[in-house]
């Protein structure tokens, strides 16, 4: 349902997406992650007609965003990361207003704005003005007006933000229930949120698509695994049992009851656990607990992210004369 | 259509709610209530011609400030407020046409304009039953005066939806629409001075009296003459800005 290659965007100097390519297939609920700044929202203005692209190519629904753009937002339930207010309208009248602007025919659209009300959660301040519903409602009321023409593609940027727990559930639940008869894209960075409704999870960072997956099929692959290790035994000799298997801890902590704890990242593909108890045994270091656990969301993410970034600064200090 | 429909029911709504339109009404009408009472007194105690008043009116300081001033006000909100508030985005990532939406707001800005004019019909019922004259105004001289300002307005209107286009801040955006207005009204007369000689030139001459919005209506709409040529050219210059205010908003998809 949606097809996006090559796609870059220039502003000015700022390249703000560049060479993204990925494809969501019909019913597929995607999560589009990144760090502020990252390209999600210039990735989605690209894809529902509002920037073009300055090359690479996008398709919704089998049509071209450069070439059919009038197509594309046919196609396309749109919610913006800031939701504008008509500030003077009624929600309800405000919904009445896109529905019709939509095409929503004049017979069908009490009953569409009702349902697209009904699924937002907003039918108990329908007859307020928008400019006096709380951030919360408003951004549900962007919500219903992504909803109200019944579009087959729902993209989605940021629809949780500045919601608090109650209604980002209720906006969770939603975008569930919207998965078995509509494709949605929605951007986040709340990996948590991300996890929970989506089958599938695109990273992007500084413009670049730096992942493409199932969530628990990226972490598994992670390039590095966490080491904890428990020994009733001072620090020293548990850091000279770990160096001497080539482990770097990243902390070692004393826990005050004669143990000592340490955790370390090692690659994925080595498990240093079998010799690395030969040599606490060796040492004479009783081992309490050791495990070796794939990292979480969080912290494959920030592997991904941050580490891109410590790559780039490397990359770019070995072109650097 | 349906979206120009849609676009000037919405509009036409937010001008009837807007308090900033019953200020620029209530100003108007106060102060148009009392140069038309003025001059009404001066031509009964004079005892002057008639036919002479629609021009009369037409020169009103309130019609200045209607021609100059309230055009820029209305139009400057249509879309530099729809930039700034971020709601362009969702009015143009919805399946329209940016041509639809530019019409409909231009259409609900002239509708709301006229509406502002057509109270001043009941000044001239009173000047044909009111105490002063018990006049027997001429019907076309009106209507030719009324037909020429629903034409100007409009060419004025659909500028200020192309100024509103280029900006995000509405001020800015009225402020062109003024001076374009004060640039249409004052220009061709001293483009002649300045031109001297250059101006008797017969070409030259007949274009400045064409953009002559002035003599336009002094000579021509008040007096119930309708030219065609003047028709098209403010029928053109509607057409014109309008369409380069679509341009404008276009311009963001393509380039």
């Amino acid at each position: 349902m949606i097809r996006v290659a090559e796609l870059s965007k220039r502003f000015g100097p700022v390249l703000a997406v560049d060479g993204v390519s990925f494809e969501v297939a019909r019913g597929e609920v995607v999560g589009f992650l990144g760090p502020n700044g990252a390209g999600k929202t210039t990735t989605i203005r690209v894809l529902t007609g509002f920037h073009p692209a300055t090359s690479g190519r996008a398709e919704v629904a089998g049509h071209d965003v450069a070439t059919a753009s009038l197509a594309v937002r046919q196609s396309i339930g749109y919610l913006p990361q800031e939701v504008p207010i008509y500030p003077d309208l009624r929600v309800v009248e405000y919904l009445r207003y896109r529905a019709a602007l939509k095409g929503v025919p004049a017979k069908a659209r009490a009953g569409a704005v009702a349902r697209a009300m009904d699924k937002a959660g907003i039918t108990d301040v329908a007859r307020k003005l928008v400019g006096q519903v709380s951030h919360g409602y408003r951004q549900r009321v962007g919500l219903a007006d992504a909803l109200v023409a019944d579009p087959p593609v729902l993209i989605l940027d940021e629809p949780t933000s500045g919601l608090d727990p109650n209604q980002r559930r209720r906006i969770k639940q939603v975008v569930r229930d919207l998965a078995n008869d509509h494709t949605v894209l929605f951007s986040s960075h709340i990996l948590t949120e991300v996890q929970e409704v989506s089958s599938r999870i695109l990273v992007i960072h500084r413009g670049r698509l730096r992942a493409d997956g199932a969530p628990a099929q990226l972490v598994a692959g992670a390039a590095r695994r966490m080491l904890h290790v428990c020994v009733r035994g001072d620090a020293t000799t548990l850091r000279a049992a770990l160096a001497a298997v080539g482990i770097a801890p990243e902390n070692v902590t004393a826990n005050g009851d004669g143990t000592t704890t340490a955790h370390a990242r090692v690659p994925s593909q080595v498990d240093p656990t079998p010799a690395l108890a030969e040599r606490l045994l060796a040492a004479a270091l009783p081992v309490r607990e050791m495990r070796l656990e794939l990292p979480s969301l969080e912290e494959w993410f920030h592997t991904v992210t941050e580490g891109c970034d410590s790559a780039d600064e490397v990359a770019a200090a070995e072109v650097a004369p | 259509m349906n979206v120009a429909w849609v676009t000037f029911k919405k509009e036409l709504f937010s001008y009837c709610v807007s308090p900033v339109s019953w200020v620029i009404a209530f100003v108007f009408y106060w102060w148009r209530g009392f140069e038309v009472s003025a001059t009404v007194r001066v031509f009964a105690e004079y005892r002057m011609d008639l036919d002479l008043l629609p021009t009369q009116t037409y020169g009103l300081t309130s019609t200045f400030l209607m021609v100059i001033l309230v055009p820029g006000i209305l139009t400057m909100r249509t879309f530099a407020e729809e930039r700034r508030s971020g709601s362009l985005e969702t009015l143009m990532t919805a399946p329209v046409r940016d041509g639809e939406i530019v019409f409909g707001k231009w259409a609900a800005a002239a509708a709301f304009y006229s509406l502002l004019w057509l109270p001043s019909v009941l000044l001239l019922h009173t000047l044909e039953y009111g105490p002063f004259l018990a006049a027997d105004l001429a019907f076309g001289p009106v209507f030719a005066a009324y037909l020429g300002m629903f034409l100007l307005s409009g060419m004025l209107l659909a500028f200020g939806c192309f100024a509103s286009s280029l900006t995000d801040n509405v001020l800015l955006a009225a402020l062109l629409t003024i001076l374009f207005d004060f640039l249409l009204l004052r220009m061709p007369q001293q483009l002649g001075v300045f031109l001297g000689d250059a101006s008797r030139n017969y070409y030259v001459r007949e274009l400045l009296d064409k953009l002559d919005v002035q003599r336009n209506f002094s000579e021509w709409f008040s007096r119930g003459l309708v030219d065609t040529s003047q028709v098209v050219f403010y029928l053109g210059g509607i057409g014109f800005f309008l369409y380069l205010c679509g341009i404008s908003l276009s311009a963001r998809r393509i380039a």
